[in-house]
């Protein structure tokens, strides 16, 4: 009916086609892949067959075989309207997510208060091309919101939108630049891994264990390699796996790291969010000079502190303390001077105008970092053995997780000082305008209280009373 | 030492009321004639009645080493409200100083068992968002621990700067 294309000259307007869904994820309501309901059912019904599929055997297989059915057409029953009424959507500034089906559940959370923002790919969703995105928020292990199974670039999306909401940007802000901090070379991670006294003298005794069965013929020896393959399965080819192909890099919107080999990980700590840090040294490390770096977030609570703490999980000990300097601007950790206890047990400290720094540990040096505005509480405590000896502890206390600031065994009047020193510093750090929150629209804001309270402090005069001299 | 557990500044410690130290002997005199009365029943009624007049003595002399114990306990509490922190000091055997600034209290709030209502008394908890210090006041009138737990409020909220 038409003419030919051309004919006319201008050619007929091309239907425009049907805008990517992902393309904006500021506006609409989103929910998981549909793929989430084979998945469920496929595990629902694995895990009846499994459980209750031998006792159902014993009356034959057709009763498993129809009992079967009636699960998987039971679970679809469930997921299906429970993916259709599960969505979730950005309004404004605030994530809301609508969950349940029996119990309708209804969450909005103001990104503002976001401690952390991770998307995780599992070895299964990755072949789908899906992605898990997890918002870290500061109350604790029942806190973290849970997206899964979304397509992977709209859950990138998803992710970037909520950093700049957080950064108090507008949601289709673009992605912040980032600059290379580190890659761990796999050679590294695997030499450091191996390079541990007690993964060396588990596989020594492995060996050990496995010639004793080969000569021997004795049975009895595979039964003690077992806690020896399990112990080194969690704590040698556990890390490996997961820190494979390790990259951090820095950003306006924090430290970002992306880690793994089987579960890809893509890890966001906004500025501001890490509580505290603690660098490890093991003892053959020292000999390697790299080092561990682990921190503080109040997002990871619980069980996911395990595996999610580590910033840097094998490094030069010069790009550990670069990574420091980092997370806590405008201080210098290795500068700060540490006065030893002279106790039995070497464990020093030194607190700055910006950091309280604890050095302790004979075999696996620990160097633990707390910023003096975030300490939550000071204790001074003395046991009834420390009254006697005049001896003091200081506790500096911070939200759950792997740091632990103390000061032990200090002289009394000393410790006072320190503690003394740690309220006056921590009372300047505090001002309002040093919170967290909209980091991006705080720039200038901070910029002006940080002139401002360096007038403050010529005002107040010179305040070398530091408590080591 | 006690310059150590001194109070901040020229200021001088809050101490709490005596009833805290009546509280205390009533709670750990209550224990000591449950745990002795059962003690001592027991071991006469298993044919013991010795060990069971040495039993009941031994208790009845861990009541009055509480007794004397509880003043010097109650003596030991105090706090202090400085410009930006709460100090807090308690405790005989294991003494404690806790400085908390009020930009990091999370939850304030007044708590009385029926006991401390009997007492007139009530304890005013402050939460911070590490889980290791839990910090109270205890043993304060109730009207006191009112007024406390407002000011210490109003103060949490004026110098609020996040988590």
């Amino acid at each position: 009916m038409l003419p030919p294309n051309g004919a006319w000259g201008a050619p007929p307007p091309v239907p425009p086609r049907r805008p990517d869904p992902a393309a904006d994820v500021t506006t609409g309501i989103f929910r998981s892949h549909w793929l989430i309901i084979p998945l469920q059912v496929l595990g629902v019904t694995l895990v009846f067959v499994a459980l209750v599929g031998p006792i159902l055997s014993q009356f034959g297989l057709a009763w498993v075989i129809v009992l079967a059915f009636a699960v998987v057409f039971g679970s679809l029953a469930y997921a299906l309207p429970a993916w259709w009424y599960g969505s979730f959507g950005l309004r404004e500034d605030h994530l809301v997510v609508h969950s349940g089906l029996f119990l309708r559940s209804s969450r909005e959370i103001p990104l503002s208060r976001l401690q952390a923002v991770d998307v995780v790919r599992p070895l299964l969703m990755q072949v789908f091309g899906l992605a898990e995105l997890r918002v870290e928020l500061a109350g604790g292990d029942g806190s973290a919101i849970r997206l899964r199974c979304l397509r992977w670039r709209v859950a990138e999306r998803l992710r970037v939108a909520v950093l700049a909401h957080a950064a108090g940007l507008p949601g289709r802000a673009p992605e912040a630049p980032e600059w290379p901090f580190y890659r761990l070379p796999f050679l590294l991670l695997l030499g450091a891994l191996t390079f541990r006294v007690p993964v060396l003298l588990s596989f020594v005794l492995l060996l050990l264990l496995l010639t004793a069965f080969v000569v021997f013929l004795e049975p009895g020896a595979l039964a003690g390699a077992v806690p020896l393959v399990l112990g080194l399965l969690r704590y040698y080819w556990g890390p490996l796996a997961r820190y494979t192909d390790f990259y951090a890099s820095s950003s306006s919107d924090g430290l970002r790291l992306r880690y793994g080999m089987f579960q890809r990980r893509m890890q966001t700590v906004p500025p501001g969010r890490v509580q505290a840090v603690r660098v490890v040294e093991p003892l053959l490390w020292r000999a390697l000079g790299v080092a561990r770096v682990e921190a503080t977030v109040a997002g990871y609570a619980g069980a996911r502190q395990a595996d999610s703490t580590a910033l840097l999980p094998v490094a030069p000990r010069g790009r550990a303390f670069a990574l420091v300097n980092e997370v806590f601007p405008e201080s210098e950790a290795a500068l700060v001077p540490l006065v030893d206890n002279r106790g039995p047990l070497p464990h020093a400290v030194g607190v700055d105008e910006r950091l309280f720094v604890s050095v302790r540990g004979f075999l696996c040096r620990v160097t633990e970092i707390v910023p003096v505005e975030r300490m939550q509480a000071l204790r001074l405590s003395a046991g009834p053995i420390a009254q006697l000896r005049r001896r003091v502890t200081v506790d500096v206390d911070i939200p759950p997780g792997p740091v632990s600031a103390r000061a032990t065994d200090r002289n009394a009047g000393e410790g006072r000082r320190l503690l003394d020193a740690l309220v006056e510093y921590g009372r300047r750090a505090r001002v309002p305008s040093a919170g967290t929150e909209r980091w991006a629209t705080r720039a200038t804001m901070h910029g002006d209280s940080v002139t401002s309270r360096n007038e403050g402090e010529k005002t107040e005069g010179p305040n070398g009373d530091t408590p080591e001299s | 030492m006690d310059a150590a557990f001194a109070a901040p500044g020229d200021t001088d410690w809050t101490r709490v009321p005596v009833a805290l130290a009546w509280y205390r002997r009533l709670v750990t005199g209550a224990c000591c004639l449950a745990v002795g009365a059962a003690g001592a029943l027991f071991l006469f009624l298993s044919g013991r009645p010795g060990a069971a007049v040495t039993w009941a003595v031994a208790v009845l002399v861990a009541a009055v080493v509480l007794w004397l114990l509880a003043g010097r306990f109650q003596r030991s509490w105090g706090y202090a409200e400085e410009s930006a922190e709460l100090y807090l000091t308690y405790g005989v055997l294991m003494r404690q100083l806790v400085v908390v600034p009020y930009g990091r209290m999370q939850v304030v709030d007044v708590t009385a068992d029926l006991l401390e209502q009997a007492l007139g008394i009530a304890t005013v908890r402050v939460r911070t968002a590490a889980s290791t210090a839990d910090t109270r006041v205890v043993g304060l009138p109730l009207a006191d621990a009112v007024q406390l737990r407002d000011r210490l409020a109003a103060r949490s909220e004026t110098f609020s700067t996040g988590l």
